[in-house]
């Protein structure tokens, strides 16, 4: 009979009872299996001994330890894992993204805008601050969950830094948001049925954050993930890249749970500026770095803007929670969003510089309608 | 080519997502989607947190070390895989082998990043033990830190599959749920953590001979 392999034998020394009936014969009887046992049963024990964890301090009380671990998650969870978020290494004092502020809190999410805007970049000649991107058109860009924990922290590659932090206030009518923003409020014309009630208005200013791409920081991020980094494009060390948004106004209705059944927002659209480098190359190079989800990066690769005449704003959508559509808002081509649970939908388009967005726990048709009907 | 080999070439699903180079130290993987909402959290996760929390600290501890940083460490790690879990769609029966490769994986990625560091404390340690002309207890201390040290060199240059098979079969999993939780066979399980605890012995005894 031909000899048990070795990872039968190291079955036989901790759960003999997966092992059949004729090898366990064979092994008892045989001698050279005996002595390749006790080699396999040194190492095993030789392995447990160096794996071995001694109980934490305390451990009598590993209740106690489960609960506060319970509470810890519970609170990272609650508040989207802004404070609480676990962070191996963090004695390091690696702790770039505490720093940022608002939506820079999300670092994938900024790696995200960050490609985005480059993908939308128009290739143009590289000058001082230039006007790179404007927002005229809005298209859904699929991605997953999983892609979205991919996405790399962009302080892998550069420096992200927020500008001054933008204020979000309640203001008491249509007019107050009106003078705040200088931005037409949309009017409803007629509700859904369900909503009622006059809406909260808020207004937030304008916010800016930028990016500034450092090759010596990308090179060694690679080098520690044991990736090679592509060649980096004469003029793009050093670039920097800066977003601008808003401002915009906010209109919310409640329901009778409290939770928002409708919301109109509108806002100036993004745009972005560069100083530096010529930005086809700089697009191309974002996206073949290690890190970016591929089906992501192929998607963005599409969106090649128009000169000066604008871009197309990629609307990242996770699809596995949410499937998209295209729709008409008085002749403007808008995209539609639905969770694919059905709680929630939205209708989000831009024109003439400005994004428009119509969301709730409303069907589609009736955001739709919504949309179709603002003043 | 046996078995484990022709069976350890598929990834075995999610948990390799949270093992992706270059993002061990991101936060950014824990939080929700840009809109999603926070308390999006599947129904079973405190029955599921309640169950295997221990055993998933237990696991990223096997990859980190015996250090009191090390377990802190570990339970950072426990706090992002079932952050990740309680996001994720894994099946309720196949909940516990996901938790304990992400804790893995999770683990090593943080462990490749603090090699770096080690290199830097390292040094300083040999320094001091010159200094101060090998007394017995700091050379004890040096030859236990240099131990453990070479435990975790070894276990972050293995194969990613056979580290992962190594320490969910010595955290307690059986051979049935190690195979589960990584596509494998029983019998490749076996094959495989026997490469692992056989790599492990020639990695510690090469350092050996090297000091």
């Amino acid at each position: 009979m031909r000899h048990p392999a070795e990872g039968v034998l190291r079955r036989v020394v901790d759960e003999p009872a997966g092992v059949s009936d004729p090898d366990h014969q064979h092994v008892a009887a045989c001698a050279r299996c005996q002595r390749v046992l006790g080699e396999v049963r040194a190492d095993a024990g030789a392995a447990a001994g160096v794996l071995a964890v001694a109980a934490p301090a305390g451990h009598g009380v590993a209740g106690a330890r489960t609960d506060a671990a319970w509470h810890r998650l519970r609170s990272a969870a609650a508040d989207g894992a802004a404070d609480g978020a676990p962070r191996p290494g963090a004695a390091t004092g690696s702790s770039r993204a505490q720093r940022s502020r608002g939506w820079l809190r999300r670092p994938g999410v900024v790696a995200l805008g960050v490609a985005v805007v480059v993908a939308g970049a128009s290739t143009a000649a590289a000058s001082d601050w230039l006007r790179i991107f404007q927002a005229e058109s809005v298209q859904p860009v699929s991605f997953t969950s999983t892609d979205l924990v991919d996405l790399p922290d962009p302080s892998a590659f550069g420096e992200a830094v927020s500008g001054e932090e933008v204020r979000v206030r309640t203001v008491d009518s249509a007019e107050a948001a009106e003078a705040a923003t200088g931005i037409a409020v949309p009017r409803v014309a007629e509700l859904p049925r369900g909503v009622t009630g006059e809406p909260t208005y808020q207004v937030g200013e304008q916010g800016s954050s930028s990016f500034t791409f450092s090759a010596a920081r990308a090179a060694a991020s690679a080098e520690a993930a044991g990736e090679d980094l592509p060649p980096v494009p004469a003029g793009l060390d050093g670039t920097t890249v800066r977003l601008t948004a808003g401002p915009g106004v906010l209109a919310t209705w409640s329901s009778s749970t409290g939770l928002p059944a409708l919301a109109v927002a509108r806002g100036v659209a993004p745009t972005a500026d560069s100083s530096g480098a010529p930005f086809g190359e700089v697009r191309d190079y974002l996206l073949s770095l290690p890190g970016l989800p591929a089906d992501v990066a192929a998607q963005l690769a599409t969106f090649t803007g128009d000169g000066s005449t604008g871009s197309t704003l990629p609307l990242p959508v996770p699809a596995d929670r949410a499937t998209t559509g295209t729709a008409d808002v008085d002749g403007v081509p808008a995209t539609t969003v639905t969770a694919r649970d059905g709680s929630t939908s939205a209708v989000v388009w831009t024109q003439d510089g400005e994004l428009t967005a119509v969301a709730g726990t409303l069907s589609t048709d009736e955001l739709l309608a919504v949309a179709r009907g603002l003043r | 080519m046996d078995a484990a080999d022709r069976t350890s070439t598929g990834p075995p699903g999610p948990p390799l997502a949270l093992a992706a180079p270059a993002r061990t130290l991101g936060t950014g993987r824990t939080r929700a989607p840009a809109g999603g909402g926070a308390l999006d959290l599947r129904p079973d996760l405190e029955a599921v947190f309640r169950r295997d929390h221990a055993l998933v600290v237990g696991v990223a501890a096997r990859v980190l070390g015996a250090s009191a940083d090390a377990r802190g460490q570990a339970e950072d790690v426990a706090q992002e895989v079932f952050l990740a879990f309680a996001r994720s769609r894994v099946p309720a029966d196949r909940a516990r082998g996901w938790l304990c490769v992400a804790a893995t994986h999770t683990a090593l990625n943080a462990l490749r990043t603090r090699r770096r560091r080690a290199a830097r404390e390292d040094a300083a340690l040999s320094g001091r033990a010159a200094d101060e002309a090998v007394a017995g207890d700091v050379a004890d201390d040096v030859v236990a830190a240099e131990e453990r040290r070479g435990v975790r060199d070894a276990l972050a240059r293995l194969p990613r599959r056979q580290a992962t098979a190594l320490v969910l079969r010595h955290s307690g999993l059986s051979y049935a749920e190690v195979a589960s939780a990584l596509h494998l066979s029983p019998t490749s399980v076996g094959t495989t953590v026997r490469r692992a605890e056989s790599a492990l012995r020639e990695e510690l005894r090469n350092r050996a001979s090297s000091r």
